[in-house]
């Protein structure tokens, strides 16, 4: 492999990490905010009641 | 049966995912002119079409809002959820299009970043969409979801400013590889990658939107509870 060749092959690998990390790191927050909001759920249910 | 449903689906979009991944990598032969520094299409343009179609969403969403919130509140509520969830995965993808592009454009331009027509207009739409989850974020009181409806009716307007970029004038960015003028399109050899990982990012990205609904409507129904709740203390 050369030098230009290893190269293209670094900037692939970061753009699919890059790629991999926007998402997964959007969706860690989403599971987040669901259980924050279940937990905020049964607060004004027990409230409620 | 719902849950059953719900859970083939994350797996065929998990194995969708690695398919499209194993076709980018493995299969996909090398490009000739840029080697495989070319497989970056491979994320970056599906990236780009999700984020279009979910701005479109947020469009539909945000005119079902303004269209029935006085005489359906209900579905005016339903549509107000798509428009965020359209706006908020759709600006998670525009920022992946947005990192993965300069990415391309320094191995392949020897430049990070340029001021062209398709780059500018991009950043312009991520801003439009940033702007519009912040009022979100930080604006209170009956007129928030009235002012981000029409901000994203605005932002919307951007889309096809960005679609149209790259065939209205001459841009840094190459001139579109679909769609293009004659003589534009992708080697046969690649095609099956691409559509594999088009078809890949989409299902990825319904199923976020489809979280990201959810999670809003339980938010819709918390707050809608609590102010209850406060109407029957005063009472």
């Amino acid at each position: 492999m050369d030098e230009k060749a290893i190269l293209d092959h670094q900037f692939v690998v970061a753009a699919y990490t890059i790629t991999w990390v926007v998402q997964l790191g959007y969706l860690a927050w989403l599971a987040f905010k669901w259980r924050a909001q279940k937990r905020a759920a049964n607060r004004s249910a027990r409230k409620a009641r | 049966m719902k849950k059953a449903a719900f859970g083939f689906y994350i797996v065929l979009t998990i194995a969708l995912l690695i398919w499209g991944y194993y076709q980018a990598i493995y299969v996909a032969p090398t490009d000739a002119m840029q080697g495989e520094l070319f497989r970056i299409i491979f994320y970056h343009v599906p990236s780009a079409s999700v984020a279009f179609v979910f701005f479109a969403i947020s469009l539909a969403g945000s005119i079902g809002y303004l269209s029935f919130r006085r005489g359906n509140p209900a579905f005016a509520q339903m549509s107000d959820a798509w428009a965020l969830a359209g706006a908020e995965v759709g600006v998670v993808f525009c920022t992946v299009v947005l990192l993965t592009g300069p990415l391309w454009g320094r191995r392949a331009w020897g430049i990070w970043w340029t001021w062209d027509a398709r780059l500018t207009t991009t950043l312009v739409l991520w801003l439009i969409y940033v702007s519009y989850l912040l009022l979100r974020r930080f604006a209170a009181g009956p007129q928030m979801q009235t002012l981000a409806a029409v901000l994203g009716i605005f932002g919307a307007l951007d889309v096809p400013i960005v679609y149209m970029s790259n065939r209205w004038w001459r841009t840094q960015h190459p001139a579109p590889v679909f769609g293009g003028s004659e003589g534009s399109g992708m080697d046969p050899s690649m095609v099956p990658a691409f559509l594999w990982n088009m078809g890949a990012w989409f299902a990825w990205g319904i199923l976020i939107l489809a979280l990201r609904y959810r999670v809003e409507r339980q938010q819709q129904k918390i707050a809608a509870s609590e102010a209850q709740q406060a109407l029957n203390a005063t009472i």
